[in-house]
């Protein structure tokens, strides 16, 4: 019953507390009336009386302030005092509660923002039921030497996929995922604009696998399994349907048409649904039926990830047990079928285990390139954040001085340490917690400007970035934290102070200013080693910016065109239509060049390659890219001829005069070979610098003839200068090229100076007036697609760049702060140092050599940890090494530069000191 | 007057329930008797009997009311409640538990 009666009292306490008290005070006015009251009785006149009571039992005051000690909620009600003390505290000092604050918010902002991204990327779950039974297949990538490529594959081709699901029976259900695309579409048919959306094909029962229900009609089921372009059905997401339609519950039964395909919306998945990818929002799916008939069957074309969900009561381990083995199986035949490639490869190809891992977050390329440089930022965001504490604990160090009249009056009227500190500690909670809340709107704002940063026009980044409660969780954590690290020691120095000292005038300085340079010397290591850390980062973009890439990749605009026509299926009129619309674009006004590749090729991500073998060396150890180039190619890219000639009709001819030799296998190099005929002499190639130094030395390779995969013979009728193939990191690679034929997807190379826009509607002007029903599917230029390989080296420079400039900044303001203080407080000796004819030079010297012992050791303590952190980040730099010269001695300037500039005004003002003035002080 | 001996805490307690027990009383009656039956041994000031009142209000053994005194003067007059008398046998059990183990210790022989 006493917790009743004491819950009871707790709320009368905190409800009704004017009443509490006023009853209080009653009581014991009452209660001391009465004790006078008996020594007047006494004889004593009422003034003793008072006295005497008053010595022997203490004062009402205190009585009331013990009943009010141990009484229910007496901590919060203090707790309650001591917030409303802070605020006004902070209210008297706006300078110093406006720096804190704000220097404060801006580091808790920028952790939350980006903590808030690599939450919604790569911690949080993706929004079904039971993520955690969720699994992903991978094995590892066949590693190329030279060649940059990820660790891990996750492609599997659709024959392997069969048979998995076979081999896992009841273990395991497992769902195909094809990544999403942004493609070009058209609602309802053919007719209609040309709009973009993201597409990706999934297996029937993916929907069920994952246990996502539809909000309007239904999803996809086993149904959706069966027939090659069977089943022309769509399911949209939630987010599209409210964007593109408005929610219009009539969606259903509306077409889109999907390249050939006319598919009907058969229902609108439900809502928060996005696909398996954070960091890709899907808006269409379309059954992977619909898919490339070639592609189901093809077992060398993987196109899509497999995700699946563990049975009750299976683990992955069990699951793998069954899958392995018809991996290991399927490896096997594949390399020997094609027993031409090159020997380390089949090793690999044999050898590589099938993996398998969680995937409650998903699975995604973002995770793979983003993954490591977003916890980066986030480590550089908690560097800036502890700078930013230190900052508040100096400027608080400095402030006790003169707050410690206060504390030691408050010592003298009772107070114990542990209040002291509790009240000094609940202030610096106070300040954290409005700093708190500002961050937090901060984060808001900025969250959604990061996540721009990071997506282009082609492959736009999006998340379900909800400010949710881990977020909110961790922007509390972290604001919490931030109080402790700056408030704890401020508040022990402060609660330290002694009374009869104070008294005495005589200041406990000497600590204190000890420990204010310890915190700035903190402040120094950390922001010498952001600005290593954003010196490194803005190098490597540099460095990879000012990759020599062989060619003039400026104002060359790229644009795909699908001509899956209707009338034209044979490869010679596709060539036909091919170099016709290679030669109107080049006549028009205004296009200095244009010329023919494959789409997706240069810089876009997908590569071919192939086997080269010249008589008389040894077999190769890998294969070497290949890439398709019409006539005028590299006059159109300017990259230099350096022998022989370029491409011609007549070399493409070579392919179709005669009947085919022999059956071809399906290897996917072959399938832009084609047929080989012996009748014909070998068919031209022209290779680059990099393949003749590897494969000819100082011969001249012009007229030489090497063999291919199967026999064909390939003869080289040009050498062009390196370019790179994919990737501006890797270095010049050899390099095959072979013309171009008539497929369904090629890339219009246009170099002019016109427009993006401009361009992409005359060469729509062009396919229109030629017919055919040729669609283009957009424009960008070769910048653009360069850019988007540094998406990367981006984040981390521009991010880590601003985030190290703003620890720097804070460094310099707590700089500022402290030599500030110095000076005031050394104002008397300055003064005299004048008076005796000290020359302005040797006073600024004297404030600055003060700190100049600090400083450097703080930049050996950042140089020491900086070396140990570059090494760590070592695999994302390019071009800069782990104890880069240039890196450090840009960043040593730049901290001189702020040094100077924080310590410039403080040393001003100590050169500017009137003695008079300053002797006066005293 | 007697030197005073310090009281502990809870032996506070125990003294105002017992006093309580008989009839309600107000502040400094209470203090009086407490005075008064121990000849002088205990005396409670106001710093020590307030913060005790109070603490046993809040737990519901006592319950503390406005009224008049004689003297005409507005004071709050405290009664024990049922929970109150509860407590106090099982205090009052502690204590002799207390006590006979005390005198134990205290009176052993060798």
């Amino acid at each position: 019953m006493a917790w009743a009666s004491r819950w009871t009292s707790l709320c009368r306490n905190l409800l009704r507390r004017e009443r509490v008290n006023a009853d209080l005070d009653e009581e014991v006015a009452s209660y001391f009336a009465t004790l006078v009251e008996r020594r007047q009785a006494q004889g004593l006149p009422v003034e003793e009386a008072r006295r005497a009571v008053r010595l022997e039992f203490g004062s009402g005051q205190q009585v009331k302030e013990t009943v009010r000690d141990v009484r229910m909620g007496a901590t919060f009600d203090t707790t309650f005092q001591d917030v409303r003390y802070a605020l006004r505290s902070l209210r008297k000092s706006p300078a110093f509660a406006l720096t804190a604050i704000l220097s404060l918010a801006l580091a808790i902002g920028a952790n939350t923002a980006i903590y808030s991204i690599v939450d919604a990327a790569l911690l949080r779950p993706l929004p079904v039921a039971e993520p955690d039974r969720l699994f992903a297949l991978s094995t590892l990538q066949i590693q190329i030497p030279g060649q940059d490529r990820p660790a891990q594959d996750y492609s599997f081709s659709y024959p392997l996929y069969q048979q998995f699901r076979a081999a896992a029976g009841d273990s395991a259900r497992l769902g195909l995922f094809s990544n999403g695309n942004l493609t070009d579409i058209q609602i309802p048919n053919r007719g209609a604009p040309m709009e973009k959306a993201v597409c990706g094909f999934i297996s029937g029962d993916a929907f069920d696998i994952l246990h996502v229900q539809p909000v309007l009609g239904r999803v996809f089921t086993t149904a959706e399994d069966r027939v090659p372009w069977g089943h022309p059905y769509a399911v949209i997401s939630y987010d599209y349907w409210q964007r593109r339609f408005q929610g219009d519950r009539g969606v259903l039964g509306r077409h889109i048409q999907y390249g050939r395909h006319n598919l009907t919306i058969v229902g609108v998945a439900r809502k928060g649904f996005f696909g398996v990818e954070p960091g890709k929002f899907v808006d269409i799916w379309i059954p992977a039926m619909m898919y490339s008939k070639a592609a189901l069957t093809d077992s060398g074309w993987g196109w899509f990830r497999i995700l699946g969900r563990l049975s009750t009561g299976a683990t992955r381990a069990a699951v793998r047990a069954r899958l392995a083995p018809v991996f290991d199986a399927y490896e096997q035949e594949l390399v020997r079928r094609f027993p031409m490639t090159p020997e380390p490869m089949q090793k690999q190809y044999r050898e590589r285990p099938l993996l398998i891992h969680a995937a409650a977050t998903g699975a995604s390329n973002f995770q793979v390139d983003f993954g490591r440089p977003l916890w980066i930022v986030l480590g550089v965001g908690a560097g800036i954040l502890l700078i930013a504490c230190a900052n508040i604990a100096s400027l608080l160090l400095a402030r006790s001085s003169v707050r410690s009249a206060e504390m030691a009056m408050r010592i003298s009227l009772g107070a114990s340490r542990a209040r002291l500190i509790r009240q000094l500690l609940t202030e610096s909670l106070t300040a954290s917690a409005i700093a708190g809340v500002l961050g937090w709107a901060l984060a808001q704002a900025a969250a959604p400007v990061l996540v721009a940063m990071l997506s282009d026009r082609a492959n736009p980044v999006r998340f379900a970035l909800s400010m949710d409660t881990r977020v909110l969780l961790f922007c509390a954590a972290v604001s919490a934290a931030a109080a402790a690290i700056f408030g704890v020691l401020p508040a022990w120095q402060a609660s330290a102070a002694k009374p009869l000292r104070e008294l005495h005038g005589l200041r406990t300085e000497a600590r204190k200013l000890r420990l204010g340079r310890a915190f700035v010397g903190v402040q120094v290591a950390f922001a010498f080693l952001l600005i290593v850390g954003g010196a490194s980062f803005l190098f490597s973009l540099r460095n990879l910016l000012a990759v020599d890439t062989g060619f003039n990749p400026h104002n060359v605009v790229v644009i795909n065109v699908s001509t899956q026509l209707n009338d034209i299926t044979q490869k010679p009129e596709l060539n036909v239509f091919l170099d016709e619309l290679q030669r109107r674009v080049e006549g028009r006004p205004g296009i200095q060049g244009a010329a023919v590749g494959h789409a997706g090729g240069l810089f876009e991500g997908s590569h071919t390659s192939m086997e080269v073998i010249v008589p008389g060396r040894p077999r190769p150890d890998r294969q070497e890219y290949t890439m398709p180039a019409s006539p005028r190619y590299f006059a159109t890219m300017q990259l230099r001829l350096l022998a022989g000639r370029e491409f011609e009709q007549r070399d493409r001819d070579y392919q179709y005069s005669g009947p085919p030799a022999r059956i071809v296998n399906d290897a996917p190099a072959e399938k832009y070979f084609g047929n080989e005929d012996p009748a014909m002499g070998p068919r031209p190639v022209i290779v680059n610098q990099a393949f003749v130094q590897k494969y000819y030395g100082d011969e001249n390779p012009l007229g030489k003839v090497f063999v291919t995969t199967n026999g064909g013979r390939r003869e080289i009728i040009g050498v062009v200068g390196n370019a790179p193939y994919g990737s501006l990191r890797e270095g010049p690679q050899p390099i095959v090229y072979f013309v171009v034929r008539g497929t369904n997807f090629v890339a219009l190379y246009i170099r002019t100076k016109m427009d993006t826009g401009s361009v992409v509607r005359l060469v729509e002007r062009e396919t229109e007036a030629m017919g055919h029903n040729t669609r283009i599917r957009g424009g960008t230029t070769l910048d653009t697609l360069i850019g988007n390989t540094l998406l990367r080296e981006k984040l981390l420079a521009g991010i880590g760049g601003t985030f190290a400039l703003l620890g720097l900044m804070l460094a310099a303001i707590g700089l500022f702060g402290l030599l500030n203080y110095s000076v005031t407080r050394r104002r008397k000796e300055i003064g005299i140092r004048a008076a005796l004819g000290a020359r302005a030079s040797s006073l600024v010297l004297l404030v600055l050599r003060d700190l100049a012992w600090l400083i450097a050791g703080g930049l050996a303590a950042g140089l020491g940890c900086s070396l140990v952190l570059m090494s760590v980040v070592r695999s994302l730099l390019f071009g800069v090494g782990a104890v880069d010269p240039a890196v450090l001695i840009t960043a040593a300037a730049v901290f001189f530069a702020a040094t100077l500039i924080a310590g410039g005004l403080p040393a001003g003002r100590a050169a500017a000191i009137d003695p008079m003035v300053a002797l006066r002080e005293e | 007057m007697a030197k005073t001996v310090e009281i502990l805490q809870g032996t506070l307690d125990l003294l105002i329930l017992r006093t309580l027990e008989l009839r309600p009383l107000h502040g400094v009656a209470i203090a009086d008797r407490i005075e008064q039956v121990t000849k002088g041994t205990f005396v409670v000031g106001p710093g020590s009997l307030f913060p005790a009142l109070h603490r046993l209000a809040e737990k519901g053994w006592i319950e503390g009311q406005w009224g008049e005194q004689e003297t005409g003067r507005r004071a709050k007059c405290y009664s024990m409640t049922r929970s109150g008398r509860m407590q106090l046998a099982k205090e009052q059990r502690n204590w002799e538990r207390i006590l006979t183990a005390m005198n134990q210790v205290l009176t052993q022989e060798g």
